[in-house]
């Protein structure tokens, strides 16, 4: 059964997965040229000092890809559930609901993760030719709050996807957008969310939960 | 569950639509074990709202039902299994294809058969790599079909199969079904709003009004004992009939009169006489399960 499940949900996301998987790579590859013409230009040293004095960590063009990777991936994955009501079809399978809703949240956030972790991979790798490692960590720690961002929005989307009525839509609509909000507030700061990354990541558990909240509204009848 | 214990128990069901309109109240039936059960109304009586109730979709207002002897709010997963589930429209995974939607389902049913359902999809004349997006509503609703008889469930439940279908199609739909629930004894709760399609199939029958089940009985009793008569008479108008009189929907065109009736023809003629009212070559018209049910809920 379990392999079903995910049999299932691989079916719906695998296009949006590899899609977002070449586009991530394809940013990292940007990134790793940008800097690169910037050493063949000036050299490494000034890259260095516009990293340290200026805070340019080369990685903005990846700030908001984790954002709409996400919530394309939420879409992905629970809108065909919606669509024509098909989450009966999946509640009543014979499999506890607490434990497909998770099984479901689990697989978009590890592809999810899977996507940012092959990025993050490749612009480490690069950088850590030319960069001391505290500086690579740096840019790591830049880019960890748009990540989680990223599986927020997930999350966000997720529960507003399987949510029956279109009252509670617009109310789980605005409280994600206010987070994103929240989340971008420092552009340009390298590292700006390190002290936040604890409350960022508690924040993503309890997101998780408003899918189940969707779930339950669903069964009492709440839709639209 | 003991085998003389009905498979679907509803018990005193009131619900209404929001906070409005009562949709019904009191409701109460039980579907025995081997039988065929259709759920009919009009637009609006609560057909579909009575399926998801009894699916676990919607919480009633109000009163019990039980799927084998369980509460359908903690039916287990198990109980699950022996229930298929046709949800209206013939609704399924349209992003999978012919053979991924077969291995999706056979991992969940200990008693899933292969066979039955690729019998029907060879039928189809389509490629088992065929989405089920690109097919049309009746081939569509032949996948749902033959998901259903290779779950080989106990008991199937099934939202208004007639939906889109041509009559081909339909008439597909209805032989396979009533062969299969027939010859492996299952238990069968539908509803549908061809009626016609149902005479072919269904052993017993509700018909609900709006806020109430106006019958619950057997087909072959309804037919029996539900009549159509018809005469002719001098009068432009008909008298309003109270409920004692067992006359329902009667109607006047020019002089020909038609009424309904669970009551005698000795009766229906005392009624008449005693409304001044003499009819003369009254006859009784043989019924269809679809002229009872008009007969019963009215044109209007």
């Amino acid at each position: 059964m379990y392999s079903a499940l995910l049999f299932k949900e691989w079916l719906k996301t695998r296009r949006v997965f590899f899609v977002a998987l070449i586009v991530s790579l394809l940013v990292a590859g940007y990134v790793i040229l940008t800097m690169n013409s910037h050493i063949s230009a000036n050299g490494v040293n000034i890259l260095w000092l516009g990293m340290i004095l200026k805070d340019c960590s080369f990685v903005d063009p990846v700030k908001y890809l984790p954002l709409a990777i996400g919530m394309a991936l939420g879409i992905a994955q629970m809108a065909p559930e919606m669509s024509h009501k098909r989450l009966k079809l999946t509640l009543h399978l014979p499999y506890p609901h607490s434990r497909l809703v998770s099984l479901m949240l689990a697989t978009g956030t590890i592809q999810l993760l899977v996507i940012f972790v092959l990025q993050a991979i490749v612009i480490a790798v690069y950088d850590a030719t030319i960069l001391p490692g505290e500086m690579v960590w740096r840019v790591l720690l830049t880019m960890l709050p748009w990540y989680l961002a990223g599986i927020c929005a997930y999350l966000c989307v997720s529960a507003v996807c399987l949510e029956g009525t279109w009252y509670t839509r617009v109310i789980l609509s605005l409280l994600g957008i206010t987070l994103m909000m929240v989340m971008f507030l420092k552009p340009g700061v390298m590292a700006a969310y390190n002290s936040m990354i604890i409350v960022i990541i508690i924040l993503i558990l309890i997101l998780a939960v408003l899918s189940f909240g969707s779930i339950a509204r669903f069964k009492e009848g709440l839709q639209d | 569950m003991t085998d003389n214990q009905a498979v679907i128990s509803v018990k005193n069901l009131t619900q209404r639509y929001g906070k409005g309109r009562l949709i019904y109240s009191g409701l109460n039936f039980d579907v025995p074990k081997g039988r065929i059960l259709g759920l009919l109304g009009k637009n609006g009586t609560g057909k579909t709202t009575t399926i998801n109730i009894l699916m676990g979709y919607l919480r009633p207002q109000s009163g019990e039902c039980r799927i084998f002897g369980e509460p359908i709010t903690e039916i287990r997963p198990e109980t699950r299994a022996r229930i298929a589930l046709l949800i209206e429209g013939h609704i399924q995974y349209s992003f999978m294809t012919i053979e991924q939607i077969e291995r999706f389902y056979s991992r969940f049913y200990p008693k899933w058969n292969k066979d039955a359902y690729y019998e029907l999809m060879n039928k189809l004349h389509v490629s088992p790599n065929q989405r089920i997006s690109t097919m049309s509503c009746g081939q569509r609703s032949q996948v749902a079909l033959g998901l259903i008889l290779a779950q080989n469930a106990d008991l199937l439940v099934l939202d208004d199969f007639s939906l889109g279908l041509d009559p081909g199609y339909r008439r597909l739909f209805v032989d396979y079904l009533h062969e299969f629930a027939k010859a492996e004894e299952k238990t069968v709760f539908m509803t549908s709003h061809i009626i016609q399609d149902l005479e072919r199939l269904i052993d017993d029958c509700i018909i609900l009004d709006y806020g109430k089940i106006l019958t619950q009985t057997s087909v072959a009793d309804l037919l029996r004992d539900f009549a159509c008569y018809t005469f002719t008479c001098d009068t432009d108008t008909l008298p309003e009939f109270d409920e004692a009189s067992g006359i329902v929907n009667p109607s006047l065109i020019r002089n020909e009169v038609e009424l309904y009736t669970f009551k005698p023809r000795e009766h229906v003629a005392h009624v008449l006489e005693s409304h001044g009212i003499s009819p003369s070559n009254m006859k009784r018209r043989e019924m269809s399960l679809e002229d009872a049910f008009i007969g019963l809920t009215g044109k209007y």
